[in-house]
């Protein structure tokens, strides 16, 4: 029951605050009610009986990934765009009908396959613990734990480089 | 009713289109980024709905590596976003149109 309340309640919170986000003026209060809309996500990961998953998405996403988003907007300073006044170009107003339409279909389509609408079957013990997730990550998926380590790596190296401030050197 | 797989399809689908949507509609590339960040933010809650349905951990794994992937986006993505607003001081994506010309 709780379960429910709790999907419901963060998922609704969590679109309206995706909506907020795309239709706000400032950088400002877009990146704030995305972090809002991610703290909501940790929700959603607890309703799927995930609570490693939820914390992470705290920390990294909520944490990490937005408080840089809000470092570079306060280090750019200009949140607000003048060349957005301008009103929207005429095809757009069809596209805000595709969320509405692709929830239609995905649920129509999902409602003709028998198990879709079944609650998931028992669950293995300690699933979604620390333990069985890591273990999963250091055995079965290692080379892709390594390759994302280096996909890290070479972020670290390309940011570092586009970022330096190029000096006016003697011999040039 | 507990909530079946088709509720978080749903949810994710509207997520995802709603980040697709602010990367057609808007013009500022850092709303643009965000919006970037809330599909990868979709895609994470259906492996995570898939993984709770099969009784599998793989896709928490894969929600890992996702988190991972969008930390590199937008290290990479304000990185270049910073110099470009050093060279034009704008981030307007209609004014960077050298390549186009």
């Amino acid at each position: 029951m709780w379960e429910i309340i709790l999907f419901y309640f963060c998922g609704g919170l969590m679109l309206i605050s995706g909506i907020m986000m795309v239709a706000s003026r400032s950088a400002v209060v877009a990146a704030c009610w995305l972090i809002f809309g991610f703290l909501n996500a940790a929700g959603i990961f607890a309703t799927l009986s995930a609570p490693f998953l939820a914390v992470l998405q705290v920390l990294v996403y909520a944490g990490a990934i937005m408080v840089l988003f809000l470092f570079v907007i306060m280090m750019l300073q200009s949140p607000v765009l003048e060349a957005e006044r301008r009103p929207l170009s005429g095809w757009v107003w069809p596209a805000l009908l595709l969320p509405p339409a692709a929830i239609a279909i995905t649920v129509i389509g999902w409602m003709r396959v028998p198990m879709a609408l079944q609650p998931a079957e028992s669950l293995p013990a300690g699933f979604g613990k620390v333990e069985m997730v890591a273990e999963l990550l250091l055995n079965k998926y290692l080379l892709a734990f390594e390759l994302i380590s280096i996909v890290l790596l070479i972020a670290i190296i390309g940011a570092l480089s586009l970022g330096r401030v190029e000096r006016r050197l003697p011999w040039r | 009713m507990a909530i079946s797989l088709t509720h978080y399809l749903a949810l994710a689908t509207a997520l995802f289109l709603t980040g697709v949507l602010g990367v057609l509609v808007r013009r500022n590339a850092l709303i643009m980024l965000m919006s970037i960040e809330l599909m990868l933010s979709a895609t994470n809650i259906v492996f995570a709905a898939f993984s709770r349905h099969w009784g599998d951990l793989s896709g928490h794994v894969f929600v890992l590596m996702n988190f991972a992937v969008a930390a590199a986006e937008a290290a990479i993505g304000l990185a270049i976003l910073v110099e470009i607003y050093r060279r034009r001081r704008s981030v307007n994506v209609d004014e960077l149109k050298i390549l186009m010309e």
